[in-house]
C-alpha cells in the first residue's frame, strides 16, 4: 500500500501529457500526423505492403522527431500553468471539431529537417535492400508502438493500442519484425508479451540486423568520410536489449575511420536526457548538452547514434552549446557507402 | 495541492538548481573524483564484486525474514542492557523519541537519513531541546536552514566561500574560506557541545540480530564521539537494517562503503548496548565512560508495505552507498533536488512508500529517465527503471480511473 495525500480527482498529470496520450489514442500516433505523411519516405521505393517473413518497421519515430521538437519548443516557451497554454492545449479540440490539420499547428518545422528525419527510414530500408534481405512494410497503415503510453504509465490505453498493432502485424503473418527504433524494439520484446497472448514474432533492430546480413560476401562501403567518429549508445539499446558491440564491429570494418571512445560508452552510457522531454524540457536540454560535452571531450569529429529520440536531443544539444561536433544516425552514416 | 501544481513547483526549484554554478561545479568534481576513487577502491579489492552479489542474497532473506529479524535484535540489545522500542509510522518514531529526550537537553547527533526522514531534528527543537548536527556537512546545512543534497556528502553544493559566509555570521568572528580553519572552528565549537550534551543521537548502517551489534560507518569521528560521550544514546533505526549475523553484517558494511567509494572508511563503529563496567570486584556496572543508556528505535514507516510487494521490496536492499546518485544523469544537474526526503531514482520509490507518499513522489517519477545507469552502479543491482514503471502506472490508474 502507498500513501497520497491528495485526492485521486487531483491526480491528473500535466497537460502536455494529455496532448501526447490524447493523440496516440485518437490518432494512433503522439503527434497527430497523418499515416500519409509518416509513410510518404517509401513512396519511390515500392515496398510490398504483404508478406511472409521480415516486417520493415518505422513506428513512425524518426519521421516524428521534429514534431516532437518543435511542440517542446512551443511548452518550453510557455508557463504550463497559464491561460495561454490550456489555449494551446486546448487547440487540440478545435481541431477534432473543425477537421484542421494537425500538421499546421506544427508549422514552425523546417523543411530540410522533416526531409532529413524522414528520409531515414527510406535509407534503412535502401540499405537492407543492398544487403539482399526481402522484407515487407505496412506503409500508411503501420501504427506507433505505444512506447510513450508505456513511458507515461498509460498501460490501460496501451493494452488497447497494442492490441490494435499486434491485429495488423499478426494479419501479415510476419515472422520477424525489424524496428528502427530501440523504443518500439523494448515495447515490442519487453512489454507486448505481458500484455497480449499471441505476439510470438521475433523482435530485431535495424542494427542486430545489418550486423548479421553482413558477410564476407555482402559488404558495404563507406565514401565520403574518414575521421574520427564516437558511438553514442543508447540506454534502451546497451542496457534493455543488451547490443553495443555489434555496431562496433561494423563500424570497425570500415577504412578511414579512427574510432574514439567516450569514457561512458556501452552499458555505461550516459542518457541523452530525451526520455524527460516533455515533461521536464529544460532538464532534458541540459542533460542534452552534458552528454554532448562528454562527446566532445573524446576528440571527435562525428557522432554516430541509433535512436531517434538521441538524435534529437543530442541534436539540440549540439545547438545549444555551439559545439561543432557532427551528428549522424547510424542509419545515415551506412547509406553513405550506397548513394 | 494537485499534481499539476506539485509539478510546476517541483520544476521552478529543479530548473533553479539547475542554473545553479555551484552545484555545477561541485557535482561534476564530485561525481569525477568518486568514479575514480570507487575505481581504485575496487581494483584493490576485487573481491568486494562477489561481496556484493553475497549480500544480494543476504538482503533478500533478511527483508523476507524482516519482522522476525527485529523481533531477535530487539531481544539481543536487551539482554546486552540496552532498551528497545517500535515505532510503526513517523509519529510513533517522534514521539517515543520526545519521550526518552524530553525537554531542555543539549542533543549531538550524528548524520541519518532515517532521522532526515522523520525531521527529527526540528522537532526536537520545537520541543525546547538544543541540537547539534555534529557531520560537518549537516552542520553547513543546519545553519543554512537546508537539506542534504547528497546522501553521503549532504553538503556537496556549498562551496568553502558559501561556508566562511555562514560561519562568519553564526560564530560572530571573520571565519576565512580555508577549509582547514573552517573546519577547526567546526571542531572547537561542537567539543563543548559534546561534553555537555544530555543525549547523543545516532543512525545505524547494519544491525546484526544475533548479538544486536549496530555498525555506523563514519570518517570524521563524530559519530564515535557523539554515542560516547553523552550519558545517553539514542538510536534510529530503519527495520529493513536489520541483517542474521555479525558475520553478516560486517559484509553489508564492508560493500557500503566501499561502493561509497572508501577503501575503508575513517571509523567502523560497533555498539551493541550500554558502556559498563566490571573492573571493581566482577561487579557489573554501567556508565563506566560511555553512556549509562541506550535506547534503540526500530521504525517502520511504510517499510513494511514496500517489503510486502514483489517488486518493491527489493527497494528495501538499499545499502545507502550513494553511488547511483554520482551516475544519475539528472543528479549530475541539479543534485538533491531531484529528491524529496530520499533522493535520485531510488528516492522517489521511497519518498512513495515511507517519506512523502505518491503525490509528493510522482514529479520525481517522471523525472527519472529510466535510463538504468543506476543499476550498473548498485551493488546490490536494484532495478529502478522497473520500479518506477509501475508507480508511473500506479500513479495514471489513481487520476485516470473515473
Amino acid at each position: 500500500m502507498i500513501n497520497h495525500n491528495i485526492s485521486p480527482k487531483d491526480f491528473m498529470l500535466p497537460q502536455s501529457v494529455e496532448v501526447i496520450r490524447g493523440n496516440i489514442n485518437k490518432y494512433g500516433n503522439p503527434l497527430a500526423l497523418k499515416g500519409s505523411e509518416i509513410a510518404s519516405w517509401a513512396r519511390e521505393l515500392n515496398l510490398p505492403l504483404q508478406g511472409e517473413d521480415y516486417l520493415f518497421y518505422t513506428g513512425g519515430e524518426y519521421q516524428l522527431i521534429p514534431y516532437i521538437d518543435s511542440l517542446v519548443q512551443a511548452m518550453t516557451m510557455m508557463d504550463q500553468g497559464s491561460k495561454v497554454f490550456s489555449l494551446m492545449m486546448g487547440m487540440r479540440n478545435l481541431i477534432d471539431k473543425t477537421g484542421i490539420s494537425a500538421e499546421k499547428l506544427y508549422a514552425s518545422v523546417l523543411a530540410r529537417d522533416r526531409e532529413r528525419y524522414n528520409k531515414i527510414s527510406y535509407k534503412a530500408a535502401s540499405i537492407l535492400k543492398e544487403l539482399g534481405l526481402n522484407f515487407y512494410y505496412l506503409g500508411e497503415r503501420e501504427l506507433y508502438s505505444g512506447a510513450l503510453l508505456y513511458e507515461l504509465g498509460f498501460w490501460d490505453d496501451l493494452k488497447i493500442h497494442a492490441q490494435k498493432v499486434v491485429s495488423l502485424i499478426n494479419e501479415t503473418g510476419a515472422k520477424t519484425i525489424i524496428c528502427l527504433s530501440p523504443h518500439s524494439a523494448e515495447v515490442f520484446k519487453l512489454v507486448y508479451p505481458k500484455l497480449i497472448d499471441d505476439f510470438n514474432v521475433e523482435v530485431r533492430t535495424f542494427v542486430d540486423m545489418v550486423s548479421e546480413l553482413l558477410t564476407a560476401e555482402k559488404k558495404l562501403n563507406l565514401s565520403g568520410f574518414s575521421g574520427k567518429v564516437v558511438i553514442h549508445d543508447s540506454c534502451r539499446m546497451a542496457r534493455e536489449l543488451g547490443i553495443t558491440e555489434e555496431i562496433r564491429s561494423i563500424l570497425s570494418k570500415f577504412e578511414g575511420i579512427t574510432m574514439v571512445e567516450a569514457e561512458q560508452n556501452g552499458k555505461w552510457t550516459t542518457c541523452c536526457g530525451g526520455p524527460c522531454k516533455i515533461l521536464f524540457p529544460d532538464i532534458s536540454g541540459r542533460i542534452a548538452s552534458y552528454r554532448v560535452k562528454e562527446l566532445e571531450e573524446t576528440g571527435a569529429e562525428l557522432i554516430i547514434t541509433f535512436c531517434p529520440y538521441c538524435m534529437a536531443a543530442l541534436d539540440k544539444g549540439i545547438d545549444s552549446k555551439k559545439s561543432t561536433l557532427q551528428l549522424e544516425d547510424f542509419i545515415e552514416f551506412l547509406y553513405r557507402g550506397i548513394a | 495541492m494537485s499534481l499539476e501544481k506539485k509539478f510546476q513547483k517541483y520544476t521552478a526549484e529543479l530548473n533553479k538548481a539547475a542554473n545553479d554554478k555551484n552545484i555545477e561545479v561541485a557535482l561534476s568534481r564530485a561525481v569525477k573524483s568518486y568514479r575514480s576513487n570507487t575505481k581504485a577502491a575496487l581494483e584493490r579489492h576485487p573481491h568486494t564484486v562477489q561481496m556484493a552479489e553475497e549480500v544480494i542474497e543476504l538482503k533478500k532473506e533478511s527483508i523476507k525474514r524482516m519482522k522476525e529479524l527485529v523481533d531477535q535484535a530487539r531481544e539481543s540489545i536487551e539482554l546486552n542492557k540496552g532498551k528497545t522500542y517500535f515505532a510503526k509510522t513517523r509519529e510513533d518514531a517522534l514521539q517515543l523519541t520526545s519521550d526518552i529526550i524530553g525537554t531542555k537537553k543539549i542533543v549531538v547527533k550524528g548524520k541519518s537519513i532515517l532521522a532526515e526522514e522523520l525531521e527529527v531534528r526540528e522537532y526536537l527543537i520545537e520541543k525546547g531541546n538544543e541540537v547539534w548536527e555534529t557531520d560537518l556537512g549537516e552542520f553547513i546545512l543546519q545553519l543554512r536552514n537546508e537539506r542534504p543534497m547528497h546522501i553521503v556528502s549532504p553538503s556537496i553544493h556549498v562551496p568553502r566561500e558559501q561556508v566562511a559566509e555562514v560561519f562568519t555570521e553564526f560564530f560572530g568572528r571573520p571565519i576565512e574560506p580555508d577549509i582547514a580553519k573552517e573546519v577547526a572552528a567546526v571542531k572547537e565549537f561542537l567539543r563543548d557541545k559534546y561534553f555537555n550534551a544530555d543525549i547523543g543521537m545516532s543512525g545505524s548502517n547494519v544491525v546484526a540480530a544475533d548479538t544486536g551489534a549496530m555498525v555506523i560507518i563514519e570518517n570524521e569521528g563524530n559519530a564515535r564521539i557523539c554515542t560516547a560521550v553523552p550519558p545517553v544514546h539514542v538510536v534510529l533505526v530503519g527495520i529493513e537494517k536489520v541483517v542474521p549475523t555479525f558475520q553478516d553484517a560486517m559484509k553489508v558494511s564492508e560493500v557500503t562503503w566501499r561502493y561509497a567509494n572508501y577503501t575503508v572508511p575513517g571509523y567502523v563503529n560497533i555498539i551493541s548496548g550500554p558502556s559498563k563496567t566490571g573492573d571493581i570486584e566482577k561487579v557489573t556496572t554501567y556508565g563506566a565512560h560511555g553512556p549509562a543508556e541506550i535506547h534503540v528505535i526500530f521504525v517502520d514507516n511504510g517499510r513494511s508495505n514496500m517489503a510486502g510487494e514483489d517488486l518493491f521490496k527489493q527497494g528495501l536492499h538499499c545499502l545507502r552507498c550513494g553511488g547511483c546518485m554520482y551516475e544519475c544523469p539528472v543528479f549530475q544537474q541539479v543534485a538533491g533536488h531531484f529528491g524529496f526526503r530520499y533522493l535520485g531514482g531510488i528516492g522517489a520509490i521511497w519518498t512513495a512508500f515511507v517519506a512523502g507518499g505518491l503525490d509528493n513522489a510522482a514529479p520525481l517519477i517522471y523525472n527519472c529517465l529510466r535510463c538504468g545507469r543506476c543499476v550498473e552502479r548498485c551493488p546490490v543491482k536494484i532495478d529502478v527503471p522497473s520500479m518506477i514503471t509501475e508507480l508511473r502506472k500506479r500513479i495514471v490508474a489513481l487520476g485516470y480511473s473515473g
